[in-house]
């Protein structure tokens, strides 16, 4: 059902393309009384006709097939009633149904034989039949992928239908521009060699616009629907745009050497059918481009597809140290006197061999001083994201799975007894996807087992959350009781805040509003602390913090335990408080900690051991400094890298 | 009438259609939902309504659910972290009057209560039990 769903999504995208590329060749020629141009104008016609019930019936039958697919059943293609459904329920049917009304209204302006000798009626008649097709093939956006993106879906769209309807002005064109040239050069008429001429010159200059434009919503495409270098390498949306590029390159080579070398040489009949040859060629590979775009729009776009990474290495610029650095810069000035070459060479006429090869040269020296210091190896899931959130119920999961499986190597704090430093920054600069790779497959020549049979994909993925916390506990005991300004980068591990029976929230749902003031306590010991800051509750409110209390020890019941004089009103966690004393008891041990979490998810100042805040204007100083920060940046991933 | 005119036309009357469609039918229909909304806001308030008249509340008054968790007791006076109180209050904490008659429940409780009043500045707890 998917193949017979891609062949129609292909023939109708085809056919759909070439109608509007043979009626915008018929406008471009325009009106004519030559007998070998009317000749041409009418096979033209005759083609449009047959391409218009193509397309319509390509278009039932996606219908009828999509259907089988969209209610996952093969005998649903055969039902009337669902095919109906999927027609009038589902937004792509009611495109469909747009769309399929244009084409039935050009099939009978087409099939019409209506009389067009006077000039404006053939003008009239065949821009209504352009605009038709242009109506027909532009809506198909409408139910694109284009149309799927969240936020800016109409600007997207936009970029899609300028995207399709350039390939229908270009690709489209070309057979008909193939025929005529064809013709003309068969026929030792001087007049319609002319005419066909012209015609071409015209179509030269407006597809030189239209490949513009197909490269501009080309690309703003692609940054929508793939974004990332691994989405384009490591999904099957990915490789069949590479494999679409691929196939533009000999198309834009013909295209080029047909428009500066055939085109002005083309007044001999010799030469026109030439051109005519080559034109042909073009559009074949056209029509191939056409056929890979049409399996695009059945994939998952890349950006949401898991990328299984197809290199063994992959290429950083994270975690250089200073020699490697300096050879890095040093190559990139070598590259960019080798840009500078190749500019010479495209602008100067004479020495052009010398200074290509000097570039030439460049480029390879460039590229064999610069390149090795950032090749790191790779995996298949180096770019897998991880499933499981940077969540204190992970983390704490995570522990307790590296304390039974790793700790013996590792070391209890990751510092490597026998294993590596989980700590240092080799394994920092890894990606999440490849420690991910390295902890199921092993390192064996190291003697790191395998845990892919023995450890749940969900435990693996915790263990390397749990490391990630602890690579970024040791950075974090550089953080202090006092907030560095506009120097944010601790994200602070997510947690569930559950009170009493009351439907839980999350640190998370305060971002971008409230600073959390995490305050990790024992009592009898932070007694006095915890009465403090219930007295300025009120005073921290009002400054935009909320604070969050987590019992270390859990007894009984920790609010009425907290007691009622004064009253303590903020949230006071009462299930689930294991995870987060294990998460931030990392970042912040002690009886008594507190964790100062600004606006943005980052943690920012840090009371660890007791060392509490002396008053709530200690407090208070902190969070001013923090409000008066004027750029904060993006919140954090959710996920680890 | 010469193809061309006849083109004019029909593309003209297709325009004409498609803005009077969307002037008279699609605003139509934005008013309508609007409309409908409106109704279903107010049928909520007259249940309320109609729940607190059945309870022995003034004509007027609504009556709105609640649970939540006691934070602090004063007299007169209860401080509750609650859930969203629909047609009301978001989950928050607030303070609501609770008249002297009630049985005072103790810090850390977690109660279900009803509130009647006219306005989110003037319910009053009028019930309250353990959830």
């Amino acid at each position: 059902m998917k193949a017979l769903l891609l062949g129609a999504v292909w023939i109708h995208l085809a056919s759909s393309v070439l109608l509007v590329g043979a009626l915008f060749l018929l406008l471009l020629a325009g009106p004519s009384a030559n007998a070998t141009i009317r000749r041409w104008e009418r096979s033209v016609v005759d083609w449009s006709r047959g391409l218009v019930v193509v397309a319509v019936v390509a278009g039932l039958v996606w219908l009828v097939a999509r259907t089988a697919v969209f209610e996952n059943r093969p005998g649903a293609a055969l039902e009337p009633r669902a095919v109906w459904r999927a027609a009038l329920d589902t937004w792509p049917g009611l495109v469909w149904l747009g769309r399929q009304g244009a084409l039935v209204v050009l099939a009978a302006l087409l099939w019409a034989r209506v009389d067009v000798t006077a000039r404006r009626d053939w003008i009239a008649a065949r821009a209504q039949a352009l605009g038709l097709g242009g109506l027909a093939l532009g809506l198909a956006s409408a139910a694109s992928h284009a149309a799927a993106i969240g936020p800016g879906a109409a600007w997207a769209v936009a970029v899609d239908v300028s995207h399709v309807i350039a390939t229908g002005l270009w690709v489209g064109g070309l057979p008909a521009l193939a025929l005529l040239l064809h013709a003309a050069g068969r026929d030792d008429d001087a007049q319609a060699r002319a005419t066909a001429l012209g015609t071409a010159r015209r179509f030269s200059h407006a597809a030189l616009v239209a490949v513009l434009v197909l490269v501009a919503s080309g690309s703003a495409g692609a940054v929508a629907q793939v974004g990332s270098v691994a989405a384009l390498a490591g999904t099957t949306h990915g490789r069949l745009l590479l494999a679409k590029l691929t196939l533009l390159i000999p198309i834009l080579a013909l295209a080029a050497v047909n428009r500066t070398r055939l085109l002005p040489a083309a007044a001999a009949p010799g030469a026109t059918r030439r051109l005519a040859t080559f034109v042909t060629l073009e559009a074949l590979l056209a029509l191939a481009i056409l056929a890979l775009a049409a399996a695009m729009t059945l994939t998952t776009p890349a950006r949401h597809a898991e990328p299984v990474w197809p290199f063994p290495f992959r290429l950083t610029l994270d975690g250089l140290d200073d020699a490697a650095r300096r050879r890095v810069v040093a190559a990139s000035q070598i590259g960019l006197a080798a840009v500078i070459a190749l500019l010479g060479a495209s602008i100067l006429r004479r020495r052009r061999v010398p200074l290509l090869a000097g570039a030439g040269a460049l480029v390879v020296v460039a590229a064999a001083l610069g390149l090795p210091p950032l090749v790191v190896e790779a995996y298949p899931t180096t770019f897998r994201r991880p499933p499981v959130t940077y969540h204190a119920t992970s983390i704490a999961s995570g522990m307790a799975v590296y304390a039974e499986h790793c700790a013996s190597c590792h070391g209890a704090d990751g510092a490597g007894v026998a294993g590596a430093d989980l700590r240092s920054p080799s394994i920092a600069r890894r990606h999440a996807g490849e420690i991910f790779w390295l902890v199921g497959r092993g390192i064996p020549e190291r003697g790191m087992p395998a845990f892919e049979s023995r450890l749940a994909e969900r435990a693996r993925w915790d263990v390397i959350n749990f490391v990630r916390a602890l690579g970024a506990a040791t950075v974090a005991t550089t953080l202090g009781p006092r907030i560095r300004p506009d120097d944010a980068w601790l994200a602070a591990p997510d947690f569930t805040i559950a009170v009493g029976p009351l439907a839980p929230g999350a640190l998370r749902d305060y971002r971008g509003r409230r600073i959390v003031l995490l305050v990790v306590y024992t009592l009898p010991g932070s007694r006095e602390r915890m009465t403090a800051l219930a007295r300025s509750y009120e005073l921290l409110s009002v400054l935009g913090v909320e604070i969050v209390a987590v019992p270390a020890r859990v007894t009984g019941h920790p609010i009425v335990e907290l007691g009622a004089a004064p009253p303590v009103l903020f949230p006071v966690v009462t299930d689930g408080t294991a995870a987060i004393v294990a998460t931030y008891g990392l970042f912040a041990p002690g009886p008594h900690a507190e964790v100062l979490i600004d606006r943005q998810g980052y943690v920012r100042a840090v009371w660890r051991n007791d060392a509490s805040p002396a008053d709530t204007s200690v407090v208070q100083a902190e969070v001013e400094r923090l409000n008066a920060e004027k750029s904060p940046p993006p919140f954090p991933d959710d996920h680890v890298h | 009438m010469p193809l061309w005119q006849v083109v004019v036309v029909l593309n003209l009357t297709f325009a004409v259609g498609l803005g009077l469609g969307y002037a008279g039918w699609g605003r139509r229909v934005g008013a309508l939902e609007r409309e409908v909304n409106a109704d279903r806001a107010r049928i909520e308030r007259l249940e309320r309504e109609r729940g607190a008249c059945a309870r022995g509340a003034k004509a007027g008054e609504q009556q709105w659910e609640g649970r939540g968790l006691v934070r602090a007791v004063y007299p007169r006076l209860l401080v509750i972290t609650h859930e969203e109180i629909r047609g009301l209050l978001p989950a928050r904490t607030t303070s609501f009057a609770v008249p002297a008659t009630t049985s005072a429940p103790r810090v850390g409780d977690a109660v279900r209560f009803s509130l009647r009043g006219t306005a989110p500045d003037d319910v009053a707890i009028v019930a309250i039990e353990g959830w």
